[in-house]
């Protein structure tokens, strides 16, 4: 019977959302510092003249890469927001279930007959349902760490091509490829984290 | 999902208040959380009832990371206060709540024995990190046991139904602005809700000789500032422990 072991596997579930929200806390964090770090070299290119006009473009793509991460990740916390209700409604129905289990042991003729049905009623309908709904809500939670993963992976790309056209960069090089290389280690955080939040995917979906 | 306000910051040392459900069903009564944290360590004021543990839940993890909180302080036994308490400890089965003797009934929501924490009736103290709050007691207002808590270095005083007030819609602001406009609010609750004036009389000296910057109730807005001491007077004024048709 699913109810016998829910209450564990809810446990789990809303310990695995917390470690993704630390996740999601430390890459909105870290986007928010690229932004500003991207701004900063903004102004760098400008003053580098023509020998910086790649990286400048770069770091206005680094900038508007900072923006989507954001919004992106804004996005997966509601979803993991729509995730702790779902639990929340796992932990009530099996509360439900374990009670009226414990009734039915203990009750005799008509009524136990009763709460049988009623309990199988719910094992078929409800918690079957319930969890249908957790596994979507996963498999969505999935898609978006994977998609959002591939943007990084763009953050990371880009952050590579600043570090070339800093080599260009006349004699605002130095600064220029100290820039860049910040660029390429906080990207780096981020994809460590991104690491983090794969390993906490249910097996089944990560299959 | 409900909102996270820093309503005081020292440091690590912080009063969250989670407030203003705007995904509430109408049905149920709007309530605020607060969160006390020190050190990595933290206490969760009257979690709230099972209904919106998924709003309290998230809006805790947008702040502060909820595996830290393993202490939980309910002022008195009601639903919407503590019948959370099952989704807590699912989630942390070490969390233990401190309450009055309500350690036997509270157990009809969730928990074991070593869950809960007895308050004795003159209060305690409470350690959260390298802070030490104070349970301070308010006995039948309204619960036969019930508890305050006061944080002498953040000045805070959470006084759960005491100050309550229940909002209209739209008026949904985290600090009362016009003391005699919100009161109107606070009146018919104080007057049905606290049954005791001598118990009255006793918390409004109690707590007058505590030096208070914020009052935060469990429902409605916080009184801050010249407002605690106005809300103080007016509840030492007032009539309760009525039934008015």
């Amino acid at each position: 019977m699913a109810e016998s072991h829910l209450p564990a596997e809810a446990g789990q579930e809303l310990r695995r959302i917390v470690r993704i929200n630390e996740e999601i806390k430390s890459v909105v964090s870290t986007a928010f510092k690229i932004n500003l770090m991207a701004m900063n070299a903004i102004f760098l290119a400008k003053r580098a003249g023509q020998s910086a006009l790649g990286f400048g473009v770069l770091s206005n793509e680094l900038r508007q890469f900072a923006g989507d991460l954001q919004k992106q990740m804004a996005a997966l916390r509601e979803t993991t927001y729509g995730s702790v209700a779902l639990v929340t409604m796992l932990l009530k129905q099996s509360r439900i279930s374990r009670l009226l289990g414990r009734a039915q042991a203990g009750a005799e003729g008509q009524g136990g007959r009763s709460l049988r049905e009623l309990a199988s009623r719910r094992e078929e309908t409800m918690l079957a349902e319930s969890h249908r709904q957790m596994a979507v809500l996963n498999r969505r939670l999935s898609h978006m760490i994977a998609d959002t993963a591939q943007l990084v992976e763009l953050g990371s790309v880009l952050a590579r091509s600043a570090k070339i056209e800093a080599a260009y960069g006349g004699g605002f090089s130095t600064s220029l490829m100290q820039v860049s290389s910040d660029f390429e280690r906080t990207i780096g955080e981020i994809q460590r984290s991104f690491e983090n939040l794969n390993k906490d995917q249910p097996e089944d979906i990560v299959a | 999902m409900k909102k996270v306000h820093a309503i005081f910051e020292d440091g690590d040392h912080k009063w969250l208040a989670l407030a203003r459900d705007t995904s509430r069903p109408e049905f149920l009564i709007d309530t605020n959380e607060y969160l006390v944290t020190s050190d990595g360590d933290a206490i969760l004021l009257d979690p709230g009832g099972s209904e919106i543990f998924p709003a309290v839940f998230s809006a805790v993890s947008t702040g502060f990371d909820p595996r830290r909180i393993n202490k939980i302080f309910a002022s008195h036994q009601d639903p919407d206060v503590i019948s959370s308490l099952s989704m807590w400890l699912e989630f942390n089965s070490g969390i233990k709540c401190l309450s009055w003797l309500w350690q036997s009934f509270v157990p009809h929501f969730a928990g074991q024995a070593e869950t809960f924490v007895p308050i004795p009736d003159n209060g305690m103290e409470i350690a959260v990190g390298s802070r030490r709050l104070q349970a301070v007691p308010a006995h039948y207002l309204h619960s036969s046991g019930n508890f305050h808590l006061y944080d002498p270095k953040a000045k805070i005083l959470f006084t759960g139904d005491v100050g309550a007030a229940l909002l209209p819609a739209g008026d949904g602001g985290l600090y009362v602005e016009d003391f005699d406009r919100h009161i109107r609010h606070a009146d018919a609750f104080h007057r049905r809700w606290m049954g005791s004036e001598k118990a009255r009389n006793d918390w409004c000296a109690r707590v007058s000789a505590l030096d208070i910057d914020m009052l935060c109730p469990q429902h409605g807005a916080i009184y801050r500032g010249a407002d605690v001491r106005r809300f103080i007077d007016w509840f030492s004024r007032i009539e309760v422990g009525i039934l008015k048709p």
